[in-house]
């Protein structure tokens, strides 16, 4: 794609010649990381004997670990810390030149700190994720299609349920704070970039590293898992589980350096005049997202570093023979698994939030309700982990609690729901794209809301868990409803990110297909799982035949209009209706800046006077 | 910027195709899956033979099947066997075992391993064969102590509607080390080194899809013994149809 | 609710209570709410008594009327939203340009409170409504525990087998004797496993060293199920085994053939 920088003309490239860093891109990242994953690897298989378990796992987390590190440094990374340390700090035109100011298509594939430049790598990123992700989901709906287990093996099929799962996972904790929240969020709030420019390139490019590593797995033999990656399972798997245990230490990295400066932004960045009761509810969501981030992924980190230890150095923190024990692991898991969910969801529901007044025309109903709605999720999702376990037999005695505050989350949900109602209450929505999302959101999040209650209480859970039927409650939740979010939000913010309009009937029929294919693969799963069928099976007995066959046909429709999607993206990527500068009316500041965004995003920083709802008839 | 005039047919040819070929893509990562999942040596299917056999008041038919368990590759090969991909601990000459519905079948498993001590004990006994009993080199038992066993051989299955159930467990004898000393297998009496000969037979009934898996620890160095070779699909597990 | 048109009348609370009654999309969505939450109702009364296997034990069964119970409580707040949503989505704005604007109602408090108070209510009924099965199922086992039949529950990649300590057998299958109440004592000796016995309607995890437990008083004769509900490895999905409730005499020849002494 040719950028027409409009600073182009008016402003001499920066060209700082000696400097290292007109040298480095992706490509010398991947040279270097490269290499210093094939000498960790050389080096290291020479004194330790790779035929010993514990010691090829020593190996092959220093490899992976050393091509992160070499990739980084080969991508330029490091120079700025380094500039600094030394007493030599990056000069302006440096600076100026890691902003990718002039120099089109390159900068995505250099360590470039301009956060319009990194939402475009995350978007990217995710799509590539959501495609593998989706791709591994055909494979396990085609294996379940009929009973017998014919397709593939028990060990495939394992290990695309588990690498299906993590990948989505990671697309869909980017899918809207990664492309939104760095392209958008900046301009949202009136910003010129994000508060750390290159600590936003960072978080990129680390998060890029885990990907060849994720995928090396498949190359390792697999991993027998699942996303949850419990031990002592963990621990007696093959090597493919290290691929597993450094993506999630790198995914962590990058999620923490990310969060904190997403934070840090929104705390001091915002426009004179935006104070905290005025600003745009997709910025409360995604930093009260990230936020939780925080604190949630360091105990995924932990628990991964303690299975990498048990594996490498027979540590046995989970082995209960030399007084371990794998509840300490579920517990490090489920402490950020629970936040982890709404760290996908609020970013998708604010996304929708944001979108329902401008296509309702009609100010948001009780912005306070949003916010306590969202800081009610928050709060209460520290203290409900434990309704994974249970049925593990941890502590029967403390069940009674958990299902006390699990169930009253359904109280700040409901604020949600009432917020997105009222805004519609009275008015007429135009039903473009983005507005059918929030309808399919508050069927999805409905569906969601109530299996996840029969499943927060006891004893139905005695019942329903490790069935089917959870997974067809977190996929409407996730897919449904965050998903739903995001794709809506890609659709709405997509002529601010690239100067077209996505094209609209290929948009409309990918959209029915999905919602219309996730309603039948769900249902199918929702009766499978009451039928008593476990998940995470590659097969099943003969009568759970016609409820897999009907999701697997679900299964092959959301595929279809996924790719419909895909292919409108790339294709208004370029041939596009040309977007007008505020195609949808909206009031919030990313539509008052012109495409391309210039680099500092604003001529003149804006002032805010009031909250971006102010729509409809007479303000009161 | 480009702003082509790309016409309406244009596009939907352009929205056509891209949509065929990402389904062919999908596709064909299916394809490659499955074939990767195909079974690696085939599959050993049971010698009918032409005598039968009354069993309380009911004639079957009669099938027989022979298998090897080895320590490693090299002794699959001595017992001409390939052998599968890495050098663990193994089944030959097939992991997927074909057999006749409503049959008396009679399988032979010649196992070259030694052995420490099961898990759960449970697999020390003989369950499922047709008097409850199998003969190690020739000698009738109903289980072998826990700390004798050198792996098992577990036939087990879905309950299902649609088919009868299948349980057989036979638990292998153990080679005791020093009995050792010369490696490779062989079944003439005469030289050093000999495994032991299990013999059992059980009866199948209709038609329907099983699985089959060693219940004895092998996977060494892993937890619980149950990793590498335990964990891999075709060393130490495998399937088993009852064909009508 | 109904600013448009309190702009110069300024009726009284009365009258705007009565105007809003008159309101066609008011009347609208209310038919909406009621079809959908009677749609829901029946739901919750058909779904899972169709799909949910033969009820085996009194555990079983209120977990059934549990799942009744629930969508019933959902039933209304379906109707509340789906009702709104299906209206203003029938009632939208087509074309390719902007909706005129609408009303510009900031909040509603009295909404906003009666919205907050009757989901808190709702949620509450759920929660008073489980712990109560919750204590109600403690105590009918604690009341059992003594007289109890003892099962150990062995949990090993990828078989369940059952030993009856008192009885000097073990099996692969779970046979019981109906009505005389059970306890599971569940233990893996590998990887996390989870007992399901799937009819009964109980559900533990089988971990290794830590045992687990779980009770029930099987009351229907017949097969049932038993699966195991965590992943544990290659195969997990063929980790099922069948058991059967049977009357006291035949389970008492059952053990015999297998070797052990009867009750």
């Amino acid at each position: 794609m040719t950028t027409l920088d409009q600073h182009v003309g008016t402003r001499p490239i920066p060209n700082p010649k000696k400097s290292l860093i007109t040298k480095l891109n992706a490509g010398t990242g991947l040279i270097v990381g490269i290499i210093f994953a094939l000498l960790t690897y050389r080096g290291l298989s020479t004194v330790l004997d790779i035929s010993v378990y514990e010691l090829n796992n020593r190996v092959l987390l220093a490899t992976m670990f050393m091509w992160s590190i070499g990739f980084l440094a080969g991508i330029g990374a490091f120079i700025g810390p380094i500039r600094w340390l030394i007493g030599e700090d990056l000069t302006a035109e440096e600076q100026l030149y890691m902003a990718g100011d002039g120099q089109g298509i390159k900068r995505y594939f250099k360590y470039c700190t301009d956060h319009k430049v990194v939402g475009i790598q995350y978007l990217w990123g995710v799509i590539v994720l959501l495609a593998v992700g989706g791709a591994m989901a055909m494979m396990i709906r085609t294996d379940l299609a009929n009973p017998g287990g014919h397709f593939i093996t028990p060990s495939v099929y394992n290990s695309l349920v588990g690498l299906h799962g993590i990948t989505m996972i990671i697309a869909l904790i980017i899918v809207a704070t990664g492309p939104f929240g760095n392209y958008i969020m900046p301009i949202m709030i009136g910003a010129a970039d994000m508060a750390f420019p290159r600590l936003n390139a960072l978080s990129w490019w680390v998060l890029f590293t885990a990907i060849p590593v994720l995928c090396s797995a498949w190359f390792l033999g697999g991993i027998p898992t699942g996303w949850t990656a419990y031990a002592p399972l963990s621990v007696q798997a093959g090597p493919g589980m290290n691929a597993f245990i450094a993506t999630i230490i790198i995914f962590a990295i990058s999620t923490a350096v990310s969060g904190a400066n997403i934070t840090a932004t929104v705390i001091t960045m915002r426009a004179k005049g935006m104070t905290w009761n005025r600003v745009p509810i997709f910025v409360v969501g995604a930093t009260l997202s990230v936020a939780m981030a925080i604190p949630a992924f360091p105990t995924f980190m932990l628990a991964m570093i303690m299975t990498a230890m048990d594996r490498s150095f027979l540590t046995g923190f989970f082995d209960a023979n030399v007084g371990g024990t794998g509840w300490l692991y579920a517990h490090l898991f489920w402490i950020m698994g629970h936040p982890e969910v709404y760290v996908i969801l609020l970013p998708g529901v604010a996304i929708l939030i944001e979108i329902v007044p401008v296509f309702v025309r009609k100010p948001l109903f009780s912005y306070t309700s949003a916010i306590v709605g969202f800081a009610g999720i928050v709060g209460l999702s520290f203290l409900v982990w434990a309704h994974h376990m249970y049925m593990s037999g941890w502590m029967p005695m403390l069940n009674g609690p958990f299902m006390v505050t699990t169930e009253m989350i359904s109280v700040p949900t409901g604020l949600i729901f009432l917020v997105i109602l009222g805004t519609l209450w009275n008015g007429k929505p135009w039903l473009k794209v983005p507005m059918l999302g929030v309808y399919a959101f508050l069927w999805n999040m409905l569906v969601g809301g109530i299996t996840g209650l029969y499943l927060s209480d006891v004893p139905a859970d005695m019942y329903l868990h490790g069935s089917m039927y959870v997974t067809a409650h977190f996929h409407y939740t996730l897919m449904g409803a965050a998903l739903t979010g995001a794709v809506a939000g890609l659709s709405y913010w997509y002529p601010k990110m690239t100067g077209h309009m996505l094209h609209e009937r290929a948009s409309y029929i990918s959209f029915w297909l999905v919602q219309i294919g996730f309603q039948v693969l769900y249902l199918g799963m929702f009766i499978a799982g009451a039928e008593g069928q476990p998940r995470r099976v590659v097969d099943y007995a003969e009568q759970f035949a016609t409820s897999n066959k009907i999701s697997t046909m679900g299964a092959y429709t959301i595929g279809i209009g996924f790719i419909v999607l895909l292919w409108a993206v790339i294709h208004s990527w370029r041939h596009g209706k040309i977007a007008p500068m505020n195609p949808w009316g909206a009031k919030t500041l990313e539509w008052t800046v012109p495409y391309p965004v210039p680099l500092v995003n604003f001529d003149t920083p804006p002032v805010v006077t009031s909250d971006p709802y102010g729509y409809g008839r007479s303000a009161k | 910027m480009t702003n082509s005039n790309m016409t309406a047919g244009k596009r939907l040819t352009s929205a056509l195709v891209a949509t065929a070929l990402s389904v062919s893509v999908v596709a064909g990562v299916g394809v490659v899956l499955h074939k990767l999942s195909a079974d690696p040596n085939g599959t050993i299917v049971a010698t009918k033979e032409a005598d039968t056999i009354t069993i309380n008041g009911k004639v079957y038919p009669k099938a027989s099947l022979t298998m090897g368990v080895y320590a490693d590759k090299e002794q699959a090969k001595a017992d001409g066997f390939t052998g599968n991909k890495n050098d663990w601990v193994q089944f030959g000459p097939s992991n997927h075992l074909v057999l006749p519905a409503n049959t008396y079948v009679t399988m032979t498993i010649h196992a070259y391993d030694g052995g420490e001590k099961l898990n759960n004990p449970f697999f020390g006994k003989v369950v499922g064969t047709v008097g409850g009993t199998m003969s190690v080199d020739g000698i009738d038992v109903s289980s072998i102590p826990a700390d004798q066993v050198q792996h098992t051989f577990t036939i087990h299955g879905l309950p299902s509607t649609s088919q009868d159930p299948l349980f057989v467990n036979i638990p292998l004898q153990h080679v005791n080390a020093d009995e050792n000393d010369e490696f490779l297998p062989t079944k003439d009496p005469n030289t050093n080194f000999k495994g032991h000969t299990m013999v059992f037979s059980f009866l199948t009934k209709s038609a329907g899809e099983y699985v089959w898996n060693c219940e004895y620890p092998c996977g060494d160095g892993t937890y619980a013994k149950f990793g590498a070779a335990m964990s891999a699909y075709g060393y130490m597990s495998g399937k088993v149809t009852v064909t009508a | 609710m109904s600013e448009h048109d309190s702009v110069d009348l300024k009726p009284t609370p009365g009258d705007r209570l009565a105007n809003f009654y008159k309101r066609s999309d008011v009347i609208q969505s209310t038919i909406f709410g009621v079809i959908v939450t009677g749609i829901f109702v029946i739901l919750g009364g058909k779904f899972y008594t169709k799909w949910m296997p033969t009820v085996m034990s009194t555990d079983m069964k209120a977990i059934e009327r549990l799942m009744v119970v629930f969508t019933w409580i959902a039933a209304p707040v379906c109707g509340v939203v789906l009702g709104v949503a299906l209206y203003t989505f029938l009632n939208r704005h087509s074309g390719d340009t902007q909706p005129p604007d609408g009303p510009a109602t900031r909040t509603n408090g009295p909404i906003v409170l009666l919205w907050s108070v009757v989901t808190s209510l709702l949620a509450l009924t759920a929660v008073v409504y489980g712990i109560t099965e919750l204590n109600s199922s403690s105590i009918a086992s604690a009341k059992n525990a003594e007289d109890a039949m003892v099962v150990n529950v062995t949990g090993s990649q990828w078989v369940w087998t059952f030993e009856y300590p008192k009885l000097g057998v073990t099996s692969h299958e779970l046979m019981l004797p109906i009505n005389h109440p059970v306890t599971f004592h569940v233990n893996s000796v590998d990887v996390n496993h989870s007992f399901w016995p799937v009819q009964l309607g109980v559900k533990v995890d089988a971990n290794k060293v830590a045992e687990t437990t779980a009770e029930t008083t099987p009351n229907k004769l017949g097969e049932f199920d038993v699966k195991c509900a965590e992943l544990c490895g290659l195969y997990h999905a063929y980790m099922e085994t069948t058991g059967e409730v049977m009357t006291v005499d035949d389970f008492n020849n059952w053990v015999v053939a297998q070797g052990g002494h009867s009750a």
